[in-house]
Formats: structure tokens, sequence, C-alpha cells
């Protein structure tokens, strides 16, 4: 019986012109958006990729040099594009894509795409999961409001109920077929996306078969939970039109207003640190020390006297390595923490604001799904961080390397010593080792208990609701 | 066979029935008459277990409605008013869903011949249900009758709004079906079909059974006068 009733529900969607000119909409804007945004992060991998090289090429074309002044000389990295961010661009367009790292500073990351964008941009990037967020929504509103008002209204839920069909069954029924009615337009879409990303020369990420199949999860999951609610919300009103308005008016709620309400509180209650500020405290601290009083003269001079004390010698010229790399290694030393201390407390707090969003997901499930899409694209701020971080470790060892030449080259009789190729083709092309599977998930945990909440408390209620239809539908 | 035994409803402080005893037995054809708000409409629904009653029980091939609601509806057939039908399927797909609803695959050529035997053409039933008139539309409710081999028929004005042809064609329906043993309860303002069709014709008012006729009884006699005797008393 529940076969029929699935059975009659998904022909009689597909049979819906509605339905079908939605889907036909649905599909149109999905290939087109993921087309674009294909070329796009096809082009911007390309173009990343030749400029690593030409970076290279200039690194190792610098000539000959002091080592120290090659550190000044610096290298720019850039973020490797993630492959799904084809489908979910995140934060990506707002944050810095290149960072240049050189001796004595720890850079944020710069040229952020939405820089380049017209005004044009303000309205937002239409990507598949834009698409799957907001507009399947809609779509499954416009297929299920009438699914069981509809029914009543017409008179052919009375005798459906007649026949001995339980209003459970019926639901249940109703359920799958609306179900695998959706499922006809999104899986192939997935597949589809499965098999180009598979095949793409350009797509490195080895995990991104198993993202993408998280991401389907996911989707699943959400998609799911708002068809749970359109059956719902028709069961439950008294007529189609004021399910429709019901649910057109949670979507609106849900899906537009909760996600900036969210992010507004969030960002009126734990402000960052204006960009200013930060860097004016990072630079007193530079010079003062963490603690504000021991200067950095004050350090590096008790430096001095440490090490010339474990050497025997009076004076740092008698050293029998150049003091100047060695301090230099101890500036950078003693740089980093401040640094480790300014940018962690930073990117704390922004992790911070993430998951007083995500929590927003309790009240509106898109804002955890948000969550989770992003990070499995690899668009979210954990691998930003992620990024910016690999860097410094990069810079860190690229300015030990070139410091520590210095130290070991650059005597006092060797004062006009300068390096060349040889070393710096021993300074690695910087290579991120991108954030794995497991920690991309433990970090979208929240979320998505929050989503699996949501599916179980939908479908209960959906229960719930198809148990007390046959008082209403007398 | 229809059994209601001191049947009560009452909506807030409103008896709408009122101790009602009616039994239908098979092969018969029961037409309850009243005045809108007699008690008609809520005696079927009850019958139905869409509503609960609030004394006396109900039962359809000796089921109590309130212990197998959906037991008893496996054992009848509903025919509104106005047969509710999915206007995006064709009339034998209707029939198709609806028999395997009630428990019973037909063939695509046997659900053909049941809407043949309710008078629907194979080229009408082929059509989506859009197109359909209301005679139309109440032959697929006999069709699905026939298909769920209900052993019992509930009707609720089901002749409203008929032309004299399609009336009389489903009445001619109607009588094949009590030929096959099954209970018919119809609740109806038409009383040329009561009289036409009824074995006995009951007359509810105030949600008790004010009268009740035989076929035999009304031989000789008016329906109309009688029933509006009734009223007036």
């Amino acid at each position: 019986m529940i076969f029929a009733i699935a059975r009659k529900e998904f022909v009689d969607a597909w049979r819906d012109g509605r339905f079908r000119l939605g889907a036909f909409v649905m599909v149109i804007l999905l290939a087109t958006s993921t087309l674009l945004a294909w070329r796009q992060t096809e082009r911007t991998t390309h173009e990343r990729a030749a400029a690593t090289a030409l970076e290279r090429e200039n690194w190792l074309g610098q000539g000959q040099k002091n080592s120290h002044s090659a550190g000044h000389y610096g290298v720019n990295v850039f973020k490797p594009v993630a492959p799904l961010s084809l489908f979910d661009r995140g934060i990506e367009p707002f944050v810095g894509t290149t960072l240049f790292l050189e001796a004595h500073r720890q850079n944020q990351a710069a040229f952020a795409p939405a820089q380049d964008a017209t005004a044009m941009r303000r309205f937002g990037e239409l990507t598949g999961a834009v698409g799957l967020q907001l507009l399947a929504p809609l779509l499954i509103i416009l297929l299920a409001f009438g699914s069981v008002a509809g029914e009543r209204e017409r008179g052919t839920l009375r005798q459906v109920l007649s026949l001995g069909v339980s209003p459970r069954a019926l639901v249940f029924g109703k359920t799958i077929g609306l179900g695998a009615a959706l499922a006809c337009l999104f899986v192939p879409a997935f597949l589809l996306l499965f098999g180009a990303l598979s095949s793409a020369e350009w797509v490195s990420t080895a995990d991104v078969g198993a993202r993408l199949g998280w991401l389907a999860l996911v989707y699943g999951v959400y998609l799911s939970t708002v068809l749970f609610v359109s059956i719902l919300v028709s069961t439950l009103a008294p007529s189609g039109k004021s399910a429709l308005a019901i649910l057109l008016a949670m979507w609106a709620a849900g899906s537009v207003i909760a996600p900036r309400l969210a992010s507004d509180v969030v960002h009126a209650s734990m402000p960052l640190i204006a960009l200013a500020d930060f860097e004016n405290e990072m630079n007193e601290d530079l010079q003062k020390g963490l603690d504000g009083h021991d200067p950095r003269s004050k350090r590096m001079e008790e430096f001095t006297q440490r090490v010339l004390r474990e050497n025997g010698k009076a004076r740092v010229e008698d050293l029998p390595f150049n003091f100047r790399g060695l301090a230099m290694l101890e500036s950078e030393r003693l740089a980093g923490e401040v640094f480790d201390h300014h940018f962690g407390r930073l990117w704390d707090r922004i992790d911070a604001q993430d998951r007083a969003v995500t929590f927003g997901g309790a009240l509106a499930p898109m804002i955890a799904l948000r969550t989770v899409s992003m990070g499995l694209a690899g668009t979210d701020f954990g691998r930003h961080r992620h990024f910016a971080v690999a860097a410094e470790n990069h810079r860190r060892e690229f300015v030990r390397v070139l410091n520590e030449d210095v130290m070991k080259n650059a005597s006092p009789e060797n004062q006009a010593y300068a390096a060349g190729r040889e070393l710096w083709e021993q300074l690695p092309v910087f290579a991120l080792d991108d954030v794995g599977l497991e920690r991309v998930l433990e970090r979208a945990r929240l979320a998505i208990w929050i989503l699996i909440g949501w599916f179980i408390a939908s479908g209960m209620a959906l229960f719930w609701a198809a148990n007390r239809m046959k008082a209403s539908a007398a | 066979m229809l059994v209601a035994r001191k049947l009560i409803k009452r909506f807030q402080d409103r008896v709408v029935v009122d101790e009602l005893d009616l039994t239908v037995a098979p092969g018969e054809i029961y037409a309850l008459l009243g005045p809108n708000g007699a008690g008609k409409t809520t005696t079927i629904n009850m019958f139905l277990g869409f509503l609960a009653p609030d004394g006396g029980s109900v039962s359809v091939s000796g089921i109590d409605v309130a212990q197998d609601p959906v037991g008893a509806r496996r054992k009848l057939a509903y025919i509104p008013e106005q047969v509710a039908l999915y206007p995006r399927f064709s009339g034998v797909e209707n029939l198709d869903y609806f028999s395997a609803l009630g428990g019973r695959r037909h063939t695509t050529n046997e659900l053909f011949q049941l809407l043949e035997r309710s008078g629907l053409p194979r080229a009408a039933a082929e059509r989506r249900v859009a197109t359909y008139s209301k005679g139309m539309r109440q032959k697929v409710g006999i069709a699905l009758a026939l298909a769920t081999e209900a052993r019992a028929l509930l009707l609720d004005e089901p002749t409203s709004g008929l032309d004299p042809a399609a009336s009389h064609d489903f009445s001619t329906l109607l009588r094949r079906l009590a030929q096959e043993d099954v209970a018919i309860l119809m609740a109806t303002h038409d009383l040329f079909r009561a009289r036409e069709d009824a074995t006995r014709v009951g007359i509810l008012l105030g949600g008790r059974l004010a009268a009740e006729y035989t076929r035999k009884e009304l031989e000789h006699a008016d329906l109309e006068e009688l029933y509006l005797e009734r009223l007036r008393s």
C-alpha cells in the first residue's frame, strides 16, 4: 500500500506542470552556475599554479646576495584552490588568497576576490550550494504544500481514508514518493558532478569524492527535513493556500532573515578587533614584549650576555660564528611568540563567532547546513586559518634557513659574503597539506548534530501529525 | 451488513444523532431522508470511523468501527456527493490506485472491464479525470466499489446534480450491486430516487429515526407527502 501511495505521488509530481517548470528552472540555474564556477575554479587553479612557478623562478633568479637580504626579498605563496569551491564559495570571496612571506613579519592574506568584484557582486553568487540551500527548499514547498491540505480540499483524503488506509501509511507513502521525485532531480546532478570532478586533471585533492559523498548526505538530510516540515504544515494547515503562506513565511525567516540575524547578533555581541588596533597592539608587543615590561632591547641584551657567557667570550666579534645571524634567529623566535599570541587570539575569536552562529542552526537549519557545506567544500574559516598557519610555519622555516646561513657563513672575516642559487634551491616551494576530512567533520560536528536533530524532530512531528489526521479529515 | 445501535453524537451541547438504531442487511438499499442538519452525513461519518460516537456503536460486516476502524473500512466503499479523484490521472489510473489502497490488485484489462460495467467506456476511462462530468465520476466510484468487492456501500447525496439520464444509470448500477448482496446506505434528498431504488426508507429528524417505510408500504403512498407530514409534525 505504501508503495502504491509513493508511486502515485511520484507520478503525480512529475505530471504537475508547476513542479516540472520549477525543476527545469532549478536544473538550468544549477547547471549554468556550476559550469561557470567550474571554468572559474579551473582557471584560478591554473593561474595560481602559474603564479607559484613564476614566484619560484623569481626567487631562484634573484642573484647573489646576503641571505638575510633574501629574507626581505621575500616570496609570495598562494592559497590552493579547493576543488569543491566550485560548489560552495563559502568565505573565499572575502578572504585573501595571497600571503607575502618575509623576514620579521607575519602578514595577513591579501587580494580577496571580492576586491576585484563589480557592484553586481553585492547580490551574491549563484552556486550549487546557494541553489540547494535557497532554491531547492522553494521547489520542495511548491511540490509538497498541497500534499495533504490539497487532498483534504479536493475530498480525496476522505476517499483514501475510507478505503482503510492508515494516516501514517498515507503520510509515509507521500514522503517517499515526493522524496523520490526530488531525488530524480538531485541525485543525477550529484553523480554528474562527482564524475566530472573525478576525471578533471586540475583536481588534486584525493578525498574530493568522499567530501562530495558527505555533501550529498548532509544536503539529503537538510532537504529531507524541509520535505518533512512541508508535509507537516500541509497536514496541519486548514487549506493549501494557508499551508503555502506558512511555508513561504518559514522559508523567508529560516533562509533569508535568520542567517543574517544570527551573523549580526554574533558580531554585535562578540566584535572583532579593528585592523588598525590589531596592528598597533602587535607592533607594541613586538617592541615591549608580551608582558609590556620586557622591552625588546633589554631582552636582546640579556640574550647577548647569555651567548657570550656560554661561549666564554667577552665580545660578540670573538664568537666563532656570525652573532648577527644568531640574534636574528632569536629575534624571529621572540616575534613568533607575539604573532602566535595576536593572530591566535584573533583567529580563536573568529572561530568562536563561527561556533556561535552555528548554534543559530537550532532555530534555522540552513545556518548549520552552511557551516558543514563550507567545511566540506574547503571554503570555511577553518581551512583559511590552516593555510595561514601553514604559510607562517613555512615563513619561519625559510627565515631560519636564511639566518642560519648568515650565522655560519657571514663571519667577521667574510663580511662580503653573499649566498646564491644553491641556497635558494634548498628552500622548498610552499605546499599546503590540506585539512583532512576527519578534521573537517570534527570541526563541523556541532552543525551535523543540529541537522540530525532537525531531521529527527521534524520526522517525529510529522509522525505525530499523521496520527491525529483522522479527526481533521472528517 | 451495516448496524448502528443506540448511536449518539453530540457537537458541543447539540445532539446531532440521538440513539439511532439502524440495520441495513446485505442486498438492501436503505435511503436515509431528512432535512439539512438531520444527522445523515454525521451517521455516515460514524460508519466510516471519521467521527467517534459519543454513545452506542456502529459495525460493518460484524466489525466494530470503534475497535477496528481500518478493518471496518476495508469492508465498505464510500461514494460522496462529488466523487473525489486525482485530476492528473485517468479514470483507469484512479481506479487502479484506489483499488490498490483498498487492498485489491487488478490487471489493466480487469480495471477497464469494471469501468465498463459501471458505464464508463474505455475511451473515457483512458482520459484524465479533469475533463469528467459528475456522472462519470460517480461511475468511477461505483467501479471502485466493484473493484474492492465491498460488502457495504455508503452514499452521501450520490445523485445530487446528476442529469436524469445519469441519475437513472446510477440507480441501475446500485440495484445491480444490491443484487450482489451489498448492503447499501444512501443519504439523500432525492425522494424520487429513494422511492424508485430503496428497499427501505428512513426519515431522520433531529438525529432520531422519525419514521421508516418498506418498499411495499410505499407502493401505494406518496413519499413526498409522508416526508413533508413528518417534517411538519
